[in-house]
């Protein structure tokens, strides 16, 4: 009997340790997950940013990094590419997010085309820029085809000046990444209910009013979202820099790290610039993605909806 | 009356819709033409895919004509470019005809066909003419045949990786993304910053340590180590996904089944988890596009055994006279990828719709 009444009361506080630690055990997986293939690799990452040839703890691999002849053009071209592709990216994908949240007879078939560039490969899509842009790629012969490019004469879209070769990376990139930005946006704007809008249109606003001072200020969160996780992998372009001008040519700072890694793997500092070149990446992405945050006040709203 | 003051307004308005789907129509081409012309590519015969300016079409027919030549018998193919017959080949060597025909042309042709036509111009004519129909797979069969006795392989073993990761992602990033959806508890932000954090460090230099453990593991060159790469940005993005889709469920419907007398476990097999199956479907492709497109890691992690997305990539840059042919590869590698792109569509409200920054 009193044996049976333990057993329940064990039994009754099990469930409500069990109740309250439902939450905890359904995260552990990620948390354990993560431990194991992200933060180990991660930390050894760091670790070896600090090494040096011998072994030692050393802080010169920063010094080769910052003295490498390439570093100030990689943070710069970065830094354009940055602020120029997510700015053209969030504008082009806010206005196609509006387009077809307006429902129009086709507007599910348009969302799907518009879609499909995010569904390309980015070999495929290196494969499309690379026969395009050649001097005799599709682009030229379209343009030839259509009168604009008169015969015999060729644009050559890879070659020339660096601010040239920047824009051509702007758009190509723009081209590919607009989709994901722009689903992002579609559910937000999809969430907000019409009911604000139309309350908007009774008060007399016009199309622009109500998008300026209801939709946009509703669609905040999910602007800062679609911005900081495009910001953050913005930084990180390489691929199709390397895909089209191969390396070295217009250095940015993940193209620095496969570079070292995997081109001058030879080369005696190449470990070391590859880890150094690796932690400066990651920093620089950590202090953009807080000042973003901190700028666009998400830390903020957070605080509100806690209290 | 009515009439004449109806008009104007529906016209007003039926030019707006004009214009308004004038537009939409103008964003399409803008965003689908790099795309036709990709397609475009992957069906040209690699002698038309050298040409400047390309066609804009690839040809369903090639055109042959056939003459005496100073070495033998001199063949030329109608160029639509130029519009006009272009000598392409000056040879007695039947066989020799034959392989450009198939390989340059795409237009295969057997020995007897040829000699056929041989047999004609010394009947009657100086010149013979003659129209046989394209192979427009050619380059997608050599992609997967004969260049590429490798595509197969790494077909198989890219959809391999691709199941594991959507079981990986789906299971553990699914069940942290209903806690998130339905509990309220410590740490509840930072997992939902964890997209964040798991893309703050460049792939690339994750993947270098990578080797080290997955050769400890035991996993290294295999599906399954690739997976468990591919799957730390996938669990973040999953559990954000799942949880917008169990945010979508209404609550009410779990607590009413425990009210019967379901256990929660139970309410949840019976209640939630078949409304989220279609999300949760979604939120697979999703999966499934990521692990699939995933190229940089895939060539630090593998050796022997590539993915497809790496033969696709080495195809690419070893291009060098098959242009046409890296494109076979990429469209190959897109289809899927489009195909899930498709059924998705219909789910971007549930699976991004709930949780913000």
């Amino acid at each position: 009997m009193g044996m049976a009444a333990i057993a329940r009361r064990n039994g009754r506080n099990w469930k409500s340790i069990a109740k309250g630690a439902t939450p905890y055990l359904l995260v552990l997986p990620v948390i354990l997950y993560y431990a194991a293939f992200w933060l180990r690799p991660v930390l050894s990452s760091i670790i070896a940013s600090f090494t040096g040839a011998a072994g030692q703890f050393t802080l010169d691999n920063f010094a080769l990094v910052f003295r490498e002849e390439n570093f100030v053009a990689a943070v710069k071209n970065t830094a354009i590419i940055v602020v120029f592709s997510v700015t053209l990216e969030f504008l082009a994908a806010l206005f196609l997010a509006l387009l077809i949240n307006r429902k129009f007879k086709g507007s599910g078939i348009f969302l799907f085309m518009a879609m499909i560039p995010m569904a390309l490969p980015s070999a495929a899509a290196g494969a499309m820029w690379i026969t395009g842009l050649t001097a005799h790629g599709w682009l030229n012969s379209l343009l030839g085809y259509l009168g604009i490019l008169a015969e015999g004469k060729k644009i050559y879209w890879l070659v020339g000046s660096n601010a040239k070769l920047l824009a051509t990376l702007i758009i190509l990139d723009a081209w590919q990444v607009i989709p994901s930005v722009m689903i992002i946006l579609l559910a937000g704007l999809q969430n907000i209910q019409e009911e604000m809008r139309e309350a908007g249109y009774v008060f007399g606003g016009n199309y622009l009013h109500v998008l300026r001072k209801i939709t946009l200020p509703l669609l905040k969160p999910t602007i800062t979202t679609a911005v900081i996780l495009r910001m953050i992998s913005a930084i990180q372009i390489w691929l199709i820099v390397v895909l089209l001008l191969g390396f070295s040519r217009l250095p940015v700072l993940v193209e620095r790290v496969v570079f070292y890694t995997k081109e001058v793997d030879q080369l005696y500092i190449a470990d070391q610039m590859a880890a150094g070149y690796t932690l400066v990446v990651a920093a620089i992405v950590s202090l953009a993605a807080l000042a973003y945050l901190q700028v666009s006040g998400a830390f903020k709203r957070e605080k509100e909806q806690l209290t | 009356m009515t009439k004449t003051k109806k008009k104007p307004v529906s016209v007003a308005k039926a030019a707006r819709t004009t214009i308004f789907y004038v537009f939409v129509v103008g964003v399409v081409v803008a965003l689908l033409l790099p795309l036709y012309f990709i397609v475009s590519l992957s069906f040209l015969s690699t002698r038309e895919a050298y040409e400047y300016p390309l066609p804009m079409v690839p040809a369903l027919n090639t055109q042959f004509k056939l003459e005496y030549g100073k070495r033998g018998y001199l063949l030329s193919v109608y160029d639509r470019v130029e519009g006009g017959f272009e000598t392409v080949l000056d040879t007695k060597e039947l066989q020799k005809m034959s392989d450009y025909m198939k390989y340059q042309l795409a237009t295969p042709m057997t020995l007897e066909d040829i000699e056929q036509q041989i047999a004609k111009l010394e009947e009657m004519q100086d010149v013979v003419y003659f129209t046989r129909r394209r192979n427009l797979l050619s380059n997608y069969q050599s992609f997967f045949g004969v260049a590429g006795s490798e595509a197969v392989p790494a077909l198989i073993r890219s959809l391999q990786i691709c199941a594991l990761t959507i079981i990986i992602s789906l299971s553990i990033g699914g069940m942290a993304g209903y806690a998130f959806a339905r509990y309220a508890f410590k740490g509840k932000d930072l997992l939902k910053f964890s997209v964040l954090f798991v893309r703050m460090f460049p792939g690339v230099a994750i993947a270098i340590p990578m080797i080290k453990i997955l050769v400890g593991l035991n996993f290294y060159d295999k599906p399954i180590g690739l997976s468990l790469v591919y799957s730390i940005g996938n669990i973040a993005l999953t559990v954000w996904i799942t949880a917008s889709i169990f945010m979508g469920i209404p609550e009410s419907l779990e607590e009413a089944a425990q009210v019967f007398g379901a256990s929660k476990a139970r309410s949840f097999l019976r209640i939630t988890l078949p409304l989220a199956l279609p999300g949760l479907a979604a939120a697979a492709m999703y999966s499934f596009l990521g692990a699939w497109n995933e190229t940089v890691s895939a060539i630090i992690l593998t050796q022997f055994n590539p993915t497809f997305a790496v033969i696709v990539y080495q195809t690419v840059l070893g291009a060098v006279g098959q242009v046409n042919l890296a494109a076979a590869g990429g469209m190959a590698m897109a289809l899927p990828a489009v195909i899930f792109t498709f059924f998705i569509r219909r789910y971007i409200r549930q699976m991004w719709g709930g949780v913000t920054i």
